[in-house]
């Protein structure tokens, strides 16, 4: 569902609402089921549910609490939906703590459910685009001694230029389809002399 | 002798009266088809008072938003506040009947919608008395791109219709291999189209998927006619129109101009059963000289439903009344119908058909299953194969008892 025109399907996905059972939690579980979406109803405690087993979670906004999750605040596995009550500033910063995808207000009536599904998909595959792109970047910036390193062991041993050294580096790296960091520690390997803590 | 039997007793005693809201705008832009709606609801009513088999009369009570979509809340609330109104017959446009809905949700009543529409919604205080997405666009795509091609261009008005039946066709196209050569949107009431005349001659799609309304569309099919009386590359029926929203009336009208579209529809009043004959019969010349389109049967189907409902739950409350006729198949105009249990939308048939040289559509294929809702889309097939289990382009006919 990564073009705008693509019709999103949630056909036999399943959801996880953590709240406890309410009229709000059936009306979220009939709308779910129109959608093609199994729910299981669960509150307060998550354990023994394997979080891997299901497409999304709705979550209580109004009293949830950090111990319900098994991860930091922010590191969801799967596309989150707080579920809003109360619009006190204190809990709805608990729910953008947790890194809620998208959000339903409460009392659940019979639409919402599917522009939060969509939502919170779109969002979580952002999130998770930008944490992979992040820690390659990350990764990189650590690498950056140990690759200023390898070029000027390069332009020692082979009394060459800067510029030519770097070249050199590069075409291994293009020639061996590895990363320019890779070479840069195998280089510095040879000679024991690795700085940063992200050898590969 | 007479003998005073259950029945006879019930024309002793008065029948009790139930009020029906009916809520269309019969004057305003698109008044052509609610008048269609209203015409429908108001004939079924006289239909089923005429009936003396049923404890209770229909008097319907009627508001008329006049096309402004700011007043249908208030006409909605001003029916249902006392609880004398617990059925409103109602709206044609989705922005109209998204501003009654939250009056039905809260007022715990029901809204019966007689309108094809785009789907992606399910009010358990709404039925939806036509089809939805995968028993409109689906069919007619599914019927036309193994006949006609999978190259298509696509012209919509610039609103939520539109851009809808546009999305979907793109989606259904390229997950079928075809391609979508333009696609267009016009202002609604806009006539300037000529540029998007000539860019379909440049194109030479296998066919138009028109999803304009009103003068947009009607201008749009006429200049489409010129350029199709002009250019042997686009003789007439090469290079087909097809549309989800042009009424029996509307291409009636249009005629010549109109010969050659297809269309898919719950209803056409060309349809030879003996039901429809029946019911055809059954509505007096009047009332038929107006000619009777899918919006007339809808709302005509939808008082059936309800009284159906009323008679099975005992005139219980608008929502018991709702699950009575759930329970079980109502003979309408539409052949026997049933609303789903899950999403409250009508399992519907999806016939295609065509406009004939005299302006009226001919049934190229009737529909012989119902079709489940998914307004969702979540479990329709949205590929098209080459070569499906698609029937020769002819009538098939079926007795409907």
């Amino acid at each position: 569902m990564s073009d705008r025109f693509s019709t999103p399907s949630f056909e036999g996905t399943s959801a996880l609402i953590l709240h406890r059972a309410h009229a709000n939690t059936e009306a979220l579980a009939r709308q779910l089921a129109r959608i093609g979406v199994s729910a299981v109803t669960v509150w307060p405690e998550v354990e023994g549910q394997d979080f891997d087993g299901y497409d999304f979670l709705l979550f209580d906004a109004d009293m949830g609490y950090d111990a319900q999750f098994p991860w930091a605040a922010g590191e969801a596995p799967i596309p989150t939906i707080a579920l809003i009550g109360s619009e006190a500033p204190g809990r709805v910063t608990w729910a953008v703590s947790h890194g809620a995808d998208a959000q339903l207000l409460k009392p659940i009536g019979s639409s919402g459910v599917y522009a939060a599904l969509v939502i919170a998909t779109h969002a979580f595959g952002r999130r998770k685009a930008l944490e992979s792109h992040v820690g390659d970047l990350t990764a990189r910036l650590a690498n950056r001694e140990n690759l200023a390193e390898a070029t000027a062991l390069l332009m020692v041993r082979h009394g060459i230029s800067a510029a030519t050294a770097y070249a050199r580096l590069r075409r291994q790296a293009m020639e061996e389809r590895r990363s320019i960091d890779d070479i840069a520690v195998s280089i510095l390997n040879e000679t024991g002399t690795v700085k940063g803590s992200h050898g590969l | 002798m007479r003998r005073l039997s259950f029945f006879g007793e019930r024309d002793v005693l008065a029948r009790q009266t139930i009020d029906i809201g009916v809520l269309f705008s019969c004057s305003g832009p698109y008044a052509a088809p609610a008048e269609q709606g209203y015409r429908g609801a108001m004939a079924a009513i006289a239909a089923v008072n005429a009936r003396d088999d049923l404890p209770f009369r229909l008097s319907p009570v009627v508001a008329d938003p006049e096309g402004n979509t700011d007043r249908y809340a208030a006409l909605a609330s001003e029916l249902v506040s006392g609880r004398s109104v617990q059925h409103v017959v109602g709206c044609t446009t989705s922005w109209s009947r998204k501003e009654v809905i939250p009056v039905m949700e809260k007022a715990k009543a029901l809204l019966w919608y007689p309108c094809v529409y785009e789907g992606f919604e399910a009010s358990e205080n709404v039925v939806y008395v036509g089809a939805c997405a995968n028993q409109h666009i689906l069919p007619l795509l599914e019927f036309a791109l193994p006949v006609f091609g999978r190259d298509a261009f696509l012209v919509g008005s610039n609103y939520i219709w539109g851009w809808e039946s546009c999305r979907i066709a793109r989606d259904v196209l390229t997950r079928s291999g075809g391609q979508v050569l333009g696609e267009r949107y016009v202002p609604i009431g806009d006539t300037d189209i000529d540029r998007i005349v000539e860019e379909i001659r440049i194109k030479k799609p296998d066919f138009i998927l028109n999803s304009l309304i009103g003068d947009s569309s009607y201008t749009f099919l006429k200049a489409y006619r010129r350029l199709c009386e002009s250019d042997p590359d686009f003789a007439i029926g090469r290079r087909p129109v097809l549309s989800c929203n042009l009424s029996d009336n509307e291409v009636l009208r249009l005629s010549p101009d109109s010969e050659g579209i297809f269309t898919v529809s719950t209803y056409f009043e060309a349809i030879a059963n003996p039901l429809n004959t029946a019911f055809l019969a059954g509505l007096g010349e009047e009332t038929r000289s107006a000619g009777i389109t899918a919006f007339f049967a809808q709302g005509y189907t939808s008082v059936l439903m309800i009284a159906a409902g009323l008679a099975e739950s005992g005139m219980g409350e608008a929502l018991d009344v709702l699950a009575a006729v759930k329970a079980r198949d109502v003979a309408t105009p539409l052949g026997p119908l049933r609303i789903d249990e899950g999403n409250n939308h009508i399992h519907a048939r999806a016939h295609i058909a065509r406009v004939a040289a005299d302006g009226r559509y001919e049934i190229i294929r009737q529909s012989t299953g119902l079709i489940a809702p998914d307004p969702f889309l979540t479990h329709s097939n949205l590929v098209v194969p080459e070569t499906g289990a698609v029937p020769p382009a002819k009538p098939v006919l079926r007795i409907v008892k």
